[in-house]
C-alpha cells in the first residue's frame, strides 16, 4: 500500500499541481515581460458567460466587451443621456425614417485594419435581420429596415417606423473581417476568446489578452493607440468569486483594487478600514410587490390559475399601499442601502419619473388603508377579518419569496404583518426564482416580490406592461388600453421631449391601479482601495457605482494615486487633487509589495515540505523492500 | 458529505461485509469474508474471466441506467432556462421561441431524449445554455481545478488518516490514541465547510491574535511575478487552506476505519501465534496485520477517488474555488440542462469505473469474492 | 426498537397453547436482552456521555418556548440592532436582522434534531424495505432494486440532493425527504448482505420445508435478526442527516421560514459575518452541530458494540 500511496503522492500532486498553475499561468508568464506593471484589479461575484456579443447577459460579459469594442454612442456620466461615441455627430431627418451617423476618422482595429462604416452597417444588419445575433440586442433595433455604409465614416439608417429608442445604441462594433468568416452557425457557439497569446482584435481602450467564459481570471491590456487616448494603467483585470464574502476579505488584504456587488453590511464594515473607500451606488431599477391582477388565458380569455378575485380590484390593492412601511423595508429588509419607491421609473432617471404629488403619494397609515378599504366594501367581520363585499370571506392571500434573495422574504414577511393588521389573512412561501416564473404564467399565485432592472431609456420596461405582454412578461397580468396607448404614442414619437409627458402619465396610471405595489429603488456595494487609486468617477454622477457602469469611464480615468492630480478637471472623482505621493501610499504600497512575495516564499515552504514527505515515504518504501528480501 | 454518506455501503460492497455476521463470530474468521464465500471456492483463470465479464457487464448497465435517469431527472426541475436567461433580455414571445427552438428545447421530450442519447454516445455532451460552450470544454476547464483540491486532499487524507490509524491502533488505550480517536471522531462530525470559515476566519482574515497570512479564496493572485515556478508557488500557497479543510474532512474515516480493522486483525489467532513465535513486534505489525487490515481502506480510497470527480461543492463555495462541484450548482437554477447532464454523468461514471477496478482487483487478490 | 417488527399479534394463527407460553419466554427474553444491554452501555463512557449531551439538546429542543419568546424569531419584531457584539441583554450577540442569536440556537435545536430523526426514518425504511426485497426475493425485481441502490451510491450525494431539493421545494417535510432518498443506499446494502447470508442458514430452510411462507419467513426469521444491525445504523444515520440538513440549509435549501443552526450559518455567511468579524454569529451554530452529531455518533458507535460483541476488541 505504501508503494501506492507514495507514487500516488509523487506522480499524482506534483505534475497536476503543475498542470493547474501552468495552465493558467502560463499566458502571463510569456506575454509579460517586465514585472512593473500598473494593473488595476476588479473583484467580481459573476463570471462572464460569454465573451461573444451576441451570446453573453451576464454584467461581466457588459463591462468586458465595453473594453473590448467601441459604440457610436456613449452615455453621459450625469445622467446617462446619450452623448458621442463612435459616432462624433448624428442626425435625423424630419419623418424620423432615416438616421445618418458620422464616424469619427481614423479608428484602428488591433490589427492594423482600419475601422470603417461598413463594420458598423454589418454588425447592425447582423442584428436587425433577426435570428441569433437579435436575442442580445434586437430591441435596440426594432423597425430597422437596412443600415448602410455610405463612405467610410457615414452610416445611415432606414426605419419602418419611427423608433424613440435612437440614438441610444449599447451595440459594440465588431470587425467584419473577422466576424464576417462565422456563420450564423457558427455564431452560436464563437467563444470570441483569445487563442496562442494573440489578443481578440477590437478597437476599444483595452485588448483581451487571457480569460475564458466561466473562468475566474479575464485579463485586460491597455491600448496605447486608443482615439480617446490611452488609458492611465497599464491592465485591467477582473478576478470572479464565488462569494461576496471572499471578495470582500481579498480587497482587504490587498489582493484586489475594488470589489463589486457587495451587501450593504459589508459596505459598512469596510467603510471603517484604513486605506478603503466604500459606499452604496445607485442601481436603476426597482424592487416590487406585484399582484395576480387577473390571469387570462391568451388564447381563448378565459380567467386562468387560481389567484384571489380580491386583487382584481384596482382600488383594493391601491389601498394596501398605504400598509407598506417603507422605511421599515429599506432598513431590515435592505439594511439601509435602498431608497423608498414609488413609480416604476427609478429616482435616477428625473427627467422621466413621474412623482406622486404629496397628497397622493403612499405614506404608512394603517388606519387610512382600513378606511380606504371599508370605503371599498372590504369591511370587517365578526372576527376582525376584512371580508368581500358580498360578505364571504377573502382568504388567505398566498405571498411568494424567492428563494435566492434574503431581502425579498423579509419584506414579503413585514408586508404579511402589516396586512393582518388591517385584518388581511396571508402566508408567505419561499419559491426559487424558476418556479416562480412557472407560477406566474400559470397565474398560480396572488402576490410576490421581484424587481426589474431599468435601461437609461424606460421604453422597454414600460412594455413590459402592455397588454401584448400578457402570458409573457406582464407579470402581473394587468392590461390597460390607456396605458397601452400611450405606450405607442411615445414610442413613436419624433423627439425626447416628445416622450416626457406620455411616459409620466403612463407611471401614473400605473400607481393609481397599483398592480405593482413599488418598494425601494435598490442600491449596490462596492469599496475600493483609495490608498492606493484615484479618479474612479460615479455614474450617475454623484450617488452611482464605479464600475459596471454604461460606457468604461471609470476604465479610461482611473489612475495610481501618486499620478492623481485634478483627474483631468474631474473634481467629483474619486480622490481628485488629493496630494499626490503623499508619505502614507508609499508605505501602503510598500507594504502590499513585501505581503506579495512572501505567500510566494510560504507556498515554496508547503511544496517543499509536500516533495520531501513523498521523498521519505518513498525511501522508507525502499528500506522495507529491501528489508523483506 | 460525500464521504459521510458513502462508507457503510461503499465498504459494505467491495469488501463484502467487513462488520457483518453479527450472531456468529466464529463461522469465518476472516475480516473480509463474503456472506456466501463458503459456496465459492472455484478457481482459475476461467472463473476469474466470468467474474471479470459479470463486473463489467454489471457496470455498463449501471452506466446505461445512470445515462437514462440523467436525462428525466433535470428535466423535472422547475424553471424554464429561456425565461431565466432571457429576462430583460428577449422582449417578445417570438424572441423566446427562437431560443427555445435554437437549443431544442421546443421538441418533444422523447426527441430530445433520444437526440442526447445518440449525441452522448459519440462523445458530444452538448453546449451550455449559460457559457455557450462544448459542456466537455467547460468540464475539463474545471476538472485541474477539481482535481488539485479534492484529489490532493484524497491522497494527503488516506496517507495520514491510515498512519493515524496504525498509531492508534497499535497503542490501543494510550493517551496517542484517545487523542487521536477524540479529534478523529470530532472532525468527523463536523460540516467540513464550517471548519473551512473557522479557517478562514483565523488565518485568513486574521481575528484576534490570528495573523491573517493565507489568502481567503481563489486559487490565483493576480499580480504574480511572471514565471512558471512563481505560478506554482502562488497557487501551492492558495491551496493551503482548502486542502487543509478536506484532509482533515476526509481524514477522520480513514484513521476510523483502519484502526478499528486493524484491531480486528490484532485480535486474529495468527498474530497471537506470530508473537507468541518471537516475532518482534514491529515486524509483526508490518508484515501481518497492517497489510491485512488495509484492505476495508484500499476499498474506501478507491471509491472515494470515484469520487474526486464530483468536486467539493461547499469547500469550493466557501474558498471561492471554481470546480466542477459548484459548475453543477449554479447549472441548477437557471436549468442549464446539458451542464448537469454532463456533470452528472462525469461523475457517476467516475464512480463506477473505481468501483469496477476495486472489483476486479479484488477479485484478482482474493477468489473467494468471486460471487 | 426491535419489539415492533416481530410483534406477537404476527403469531395469531399458530397453535394457541404452547404459543403464550413461547411468547412469554421470547418476553422475557427480550427484557433480559435489554437489561443488559443497558448494562453494557453504562459501561461505555463515550456512549453515556453523548446520551447526556443529547439529552440536554433534547430538552432545550422540547422546551424551547419556555428558554426563549418564539417572539424572538420573527424578523418584523426583532429587538436588537444589526450584529450587535455579545451582551448582557444578548449573550451571544444578534444577527443581520437584530434578533438574539441565543433564542436562534435554542429553537435551531428544534429543526436540526426533526429533520436529522424524520429524515432516519424515512432513509432507513426504504433501505429495509430495498435491502430486505432485494435480498431475499430472486428474479428481475430484484436485480432493478439493485440497480437502482447501485445508482444512488454511484451518484455524489450533495449535488443529487441539490437537485431533488430544488424539484421538491423549501420546507421542513421536503428537505427531510431528500435527505431520506438520498442515503438509503447504504443501509439497503447492508441489509441486502445480511438477508443473503441468514437466508442460506440451515434453521430457514427448516421453516422452508416445513412450508413457511415467504411473509412468515421475512417477518419471523429474517427481520428480527437485521433489526439489531438496523437500529444501530439507525443511531448512526441520525448524524449524517443532521448533518446534510446543516449543509443543505447553508446552500440556502433549507425551509427559509424557518431557523435551523444550518440555516443560521448561511445568514451568517451571506451577510459576511467574517468581513464584519461577527464570530458570535459563525461559531456557536457550528459547536452546537458539532455536538450533537458526535453525541449520536458516540451513541451508535455503544450500540454497535452492544450489537456486535465482536467489535468490542475496538475500544
Amino acid at each position: 500500500m505504501r508503494v501506492a500511496a507514495a507514487t500516488a503522492l509523487t506522480a499524482l500532486l506534483v505534475p497536476v499541481l503543475a498542470l493547474g498553475a501552468g495552465t493558467d499561468l502560463g499566458l502571463p508568464a510569456a506575454v509579460a515581460a517586465e514585472s512593473d506593471k500598473v494593473t488595476f484589479t476588479v473583484g467580481l461575484t459573476n463570471e462572464a458567460d460569454s465573451f461573444n456579443p451576441f451570446g453573453g447577459i451576464e454584467a461581466p460579459a457588459f463591462e468586458a466587451w465595453g473594453l473590448m469594442y467601441d459604440q457610436l454612442i456613449s452615455y453621459d456620466m450625469k445622467d446617462m443621456s446619450p452623448k458621442p461615441g463612435l459616432a462624433d455627430s448624428w442626425e435625423t431627418s424630419d419623418d424620423g425614417l432615416t438616421w445618418t451617423f458620422d464616424l469619427h476618422p481614423g479608428v484602428m482595429w488591433s490589427d492594423g485594419e482600419p475601422l470603417t462604416a461598413r463594420d458598423v452597417a454589418s454588425t447592425f444588419n447582423r442584428i436587425a435581420d433577426g435570428g441569433y445575433e437579435a436575442n442580445t440586442w434586437g430591441s435596440y433595433l426594432t423597425s430597422v429596415k437596412t443600415v448602410e455604409a455610405v463612405d467610410d465614416v457615414t452610416v445611415k439608417m432606414l426605419l419602418k417606423k419611427p423608433n424613440a429608442v435612437l440614438p441610444l445604441l449599447p451595440i459594440p462594433i465588431l470587425p467584419e473581417h473577422i466576424w464576417g468568416d462565422i456563420d450564423d452557425k457558427e455564431v452560436k457557439t464563437y467563444p470570441n476568446e483569445p487563442s496562442d497569446s494573440q489578443p481578440v482584435v477590437g478597437s476599444g481602450a483595452f485588448r483581451f489578452v487571457e480569460g475564458t467564459a466561466g473562468g475566474s481570471i479575464y485579463r485586460f491590456e491597455a491600448n496605447p493607440d486608443y482615439w480617446k487616448g490611452a488609458p492611465h494603467i497599464d491592465e485591467v483585470v477582473f478576478r470572479v468569486f464565488k462569494n461576496d464574502d471572499s471578495a470582500a476579505q481579498a480587497l482587504t488584504k490587498g489582493e484586489i483594487d475594488l470589489v463589486y456587488n457587495i451587501n450593504a453590511l459589508q459596505v459598512k464594515a469596510l467603510e471603517g478600514q484604513d486605506g478603503i473607500t466604500a459606499h452604496n451606488g445607485v442601481s436603476p431599477g426597482f424592487s416590487e410587490i406585484a399582484f395576480n391582477v387577473g390571469a387570462t388565458d391568451t388564447e381563448t380569455g378565459e380567467p386562468l390559475g387560481d389567484g384571489n378575485p380580491v386583487l382584481q380590484d384596482p382600488a383594493f390593492r391601491h389601498a394596501l399601499g398605504y400598509a407598506v412601511d417603507l422605511d421599515q423595508i429599506v432598513a431590515k429588509a435592505f439594511q439601509g442601502a435602498a431608497e423608498p419607491g414609488d413609480t416604476i421609473v427609478p429616482s435616477t432617471y428625473s427627467n422621466w419619473k413621474w412623482d406622486p404629488p404629496a397628497d397622493q403619494a403612499f405614506t404608512f397609515d394603517l388606519d387610512k388603508a382600513g378606511q380606504l378599504l371599508d370605503e371599498a366594501g372590504y369591511s370587517l367581520g365578526s372576527d376582525g377579518r376584512r371580508t368581500m363585499p358580498d360578505g364571504s370571506p377573502i382568504g388567505t392571500l398566498r405571498l411568494m419569496a424567492r428563494s435566492e434573495s434574503k431581502s425579498s422574504l423579509t419584506t414579503m414577511q413585514f408586508f404579511a404583518e402589516w396586512l393582518d393588521q388591517i385584518g388581511i389573512d396571508s402566508q408567505v412561501t419561499s419559491v426559487e426564482s424558476g418556479k416562480l416564473t412557472g407560477l406566474i404564467i400559470d397565474g398560480e399565485y396572488d402576490a410576490f416580490e421581484w424587481g426589474w432592472y431599468v435601461e437609461p431609456d424606460p421604453d422597454s420596461m414600460l412594455s413590459y406592461l402592455t397588454c401584448g405582454q400578457l402570458g409573457n412578461w406582464n407579470d402581473a397580468w394587468w392590461c390597460d388600453k390607456e396605458y397601452d396607448a400611450l405606450y405607442q404614442e411615445q414610442n413613436s414619437a419624433l423627439s425626447v421631449e416628445d416622450r416626457y409627458t406620455p411616459v409620466k402619465r403612463m407611471q401614473e396610471i400605473f400607481f393609481e391601479q397599483s398592480p405593482y405595489l413599488v418598494t425601494v429603488y435598490e442600491s449596490i456595494g462596492e469599496a475600493v482601495r483609495s490608498d492606493r487609486w484615484a479618479c474612479l468617477q460615479e455614474q450617475p454622477d454623484p450617488g452611482g457605482t464605479w464600475v459596471v457602469q454604461y460606457g468604461i469611464t471609470s476604465y479610461l480615468q482611473v489612475r495610481p494615486i501618486e499620478d492623481a492630480g485634478d483627474c483631468d478637471g474631474v473634481t467629483t472623482a474619486l480622490n481628485a487633487g488629493a496630494a499626490a505621493g503623499s508619505g502614507d501610499q508609499a508605505t501602503a504600497a510598500g507594504a502590499s509589495d513585501d505581503s506579495g512575495s512572501m505567500p510566494l516564499v510560504l507556498g515554496g515552504v508547503v511544496l517543499a515540505v509536500l516533495v520531501i514527505g513523498a521523498g521519505v515515504v518513498l525511501t522508507r518504501r525502499r528500506a522495507t523492500a529491501s528489508d523483506r528480501e | 458529505m460525500t464521504t459521510l454518506a458513502t462508507p457503510p455501503g461503499g465498504a459494505a460492497e467491495g469488501a463484502g461485509g467487513g462488520d457483518g455476521e453479527p450472531d456468529d463470530p466464529g463461522e469465518d474468521g476472516d475480516a473480509a469474508g463474503s456472506p456466501s464465500s463458503a459456496g465459492g471456492g472455484r478457481s482459475g483463470y476461467g472463473g476469474y474471466g466470468r467474474f471479470v465479464g459479470g463486473k463489467v457487464l454489471g457496470s455498463l448497465g449501471s452506466l446505461l441506467f445512470v445515462l437514462v435517469v440523467n436525462f428525466f431527472l433535470f428535466r423535472v426541475l422547475p424553471g424554464d432556462p429561456a425565461r431565466t436567461l432571457g429576462r430583460g433580455r428577449f422582449r417578445t414571445e417570438e424572441q423566446l421561441n427562437a431560443f427555445r427552438s435554437q437549443y431544442g428545447l421546443d421538441q418533444p421530450l422523447f426527441t430530445q431524449f433520444f437526440t442526447y442519447l445518440k449525441n452522448t454516445a459519440q462523445g458530444d455532451l452538448g453546449v451550455s445554455l449559460r457559457y455557450r460552450v462544448p459542456v466537455s470544454d467547460l468540464i475539463l476547464d474545471r476538472l485541474g481545478t477539481t482535481l488539485l483540491i479534492v484529489g490532493t486532499s484524497t491522497v494527503l487524507a488516506t496517507t495520514l488518516g491510515v498512519y493515524l490509524g496504525v498509531v492508534s491502533a497499535w497503542n490501543r488505550r494510550s493517551l496517542v490514541d484517545r487523542a487521536t480517536t477524540s479529534s478523529t471522531l470530532t472532525l468527523y462530525s463536523m460540516p467540513e465547510w464550517w471548519l473551512g470559515l473557522i479557517f478562514i476566519a483565523t488565518v485568513g482574515v486574521g481575528m484576534g491574535f490570528f495573523p491573517g497570512v493565507f489568502p481567503t479564496g481563489g486559487l490565483h493572485s493576480t499580480d504574480v511575478a511572471p514565471g512558471f515556478v512563481n505560478g506554482v508557488l502562488d497557487t501551492a500557497w492558495h491551496l493551503v487552506l482548502p486542502v487543509l479543510t478536506l484532509t482533515l474532512a476526509y481524514l477522520a474515516e480513514y484513521a476510523l476505519v483502519m484502526r478499528s480493522s486493524l484491531l480486528d486483525e490484532m485480535g486474529e489467532d495468527y498474530l497471537v501465534t506470530a508473537r507468541a513465535k518471537g516475532l518482534r513486534d514491529v515486524d509483526v505489525r508490518r508484515r501481518h496485520a497492517v497489510r491485512n487490515a488495509i484492505l476495508p481502506t484500499t476499498t474506501l480510497a478507491a471509491i472515494n477517488i470515484g469520487f474526486v470527480v464530483s468536486g467539493a461543492i461547499t469547500v469550493e463555495y466557501v474558498f471561492s474555488v471554481p470546480g466542477l462541484g459548484l459548475l453543477a450548482q449554479e447549472a441548477l437554477s437557471i436549468p442549464d440542462y446539458w451542464v448537469l447532464q454532463g456533470t452528472f454523468l462525469v461523475a457517476s461514471a467516475a464512480v463506477i469505473v473505481a468501483n469496477l477496478a476495486t472489483n476486479l482487483l479484488y477479485g484478482a487478490l482474493d477468489p473467494r469474492v468471486r460471487t | 426498537m426491535s419489539a415492533p417488527a416481530s410483534s406477537p399479534e404476527t403469531a395469531g394463527s399458530d397453535a394457541a397453547g404452547p404459543v403464550l407460553t413461547a411468547r412469554q419466554i421470547v418476553h422475557r427474553r427480550r427484557l433480559d436482552g435489554l437489561g443488559r444491554g443497558w448494562r453494557e452501555f453504562r459501561g461505555n463512557t463515550p456512549g453515556v456521555l453523548g446520551l447526556v449531551v443529547l439529552s440536554v439538546f433534547a430538552l432545550i429542543a422540547v422546551f424551547a418556548p419556555l428558554l426563549a419568546d418564539p417572539e424572538g424569531l420573527k424578523v418584523t419584531q426583532a429587538p436588537g440592532g444589526v450584529l450587535e457584539a455579545p451582551s448582557s441583554q444578548f449573550w451571544l450577540g444578534t444577527d443581520e436582522n437584530g434578533r438574539s442569536v441565543v433564542t436562534l440556537l435554542i429553537f435551531g435545536s428544534r429543526i436540526s434534531l426533526f429533520v436529522g430523526l424524520l429524515a432516519t426514518t424515512i432513509s432507513i425504511v426504504i433501505g429495509t424495505l430495498v435491502g430486505l426485497t432485494s435480498g431475499f426475493f430472486e428474479g428481475w425485481p430484484a436485480r432493478v432494486l439493485f440497480r437502482m441502490t447501485e445508482w444512488f451510491l454511484v451518484v455524489p450525494f450533495l449535488p443529487l440532493a441539490l437537485v431533488l431539493a430544488t424539484v421538491l421545494g423549501r420546507s421542513l417535510w421536503n428537505i427531510s425527504l431528500v435527505i431520506g432518498i438520498t442515503s438509503w443506499s447504504g443501509t439497503a446494502l447492508l441489509i441486502r448482505s445480511q438477508t443473503l447470508s441468514i437466508k442460506e442458514r440451515p434453521y430457514l430452510e427448516r421453516a422452508r420445508a416445513l412450508g413457511a411462507g415467504r411473509w412468515h419467513q421475512m417477518t419471523r426469521h429474517v427481520l428480527p435478526n437485521v433489526m439489531p444491525m438496523v437500529f444501530a445504523n439507525t443511531t448512526l444515520m441520525v448524524a449524517v442527516a443532521i448533518l446534510a440538513e446543516t449543509t443543505l440549509s447553508f446552500l440556502g435549501l433549507g425551509d427559509p421560514t424557518r431557523v435551523s443552526w444550518g440555516s443560521m450559518l448561511d445568514g451568517a455567511f451571506s451577510v459576511g459575518a467574517m468581513t464584519t468579524r461577527s464570530w458570535w454569529y459563525i461559531i456557536p451554530p457550528g459547536v452546537c452541530v458539532v455536538f450533537v452529531v458526535l453525541s449520536f455518533t458516540l451513541i451508535g458507535q455503544a450500540l454497535e458494540e452492544i450489537v456486535n460483541p465482536r467489535l468490542r476488541t475496538r475500544r
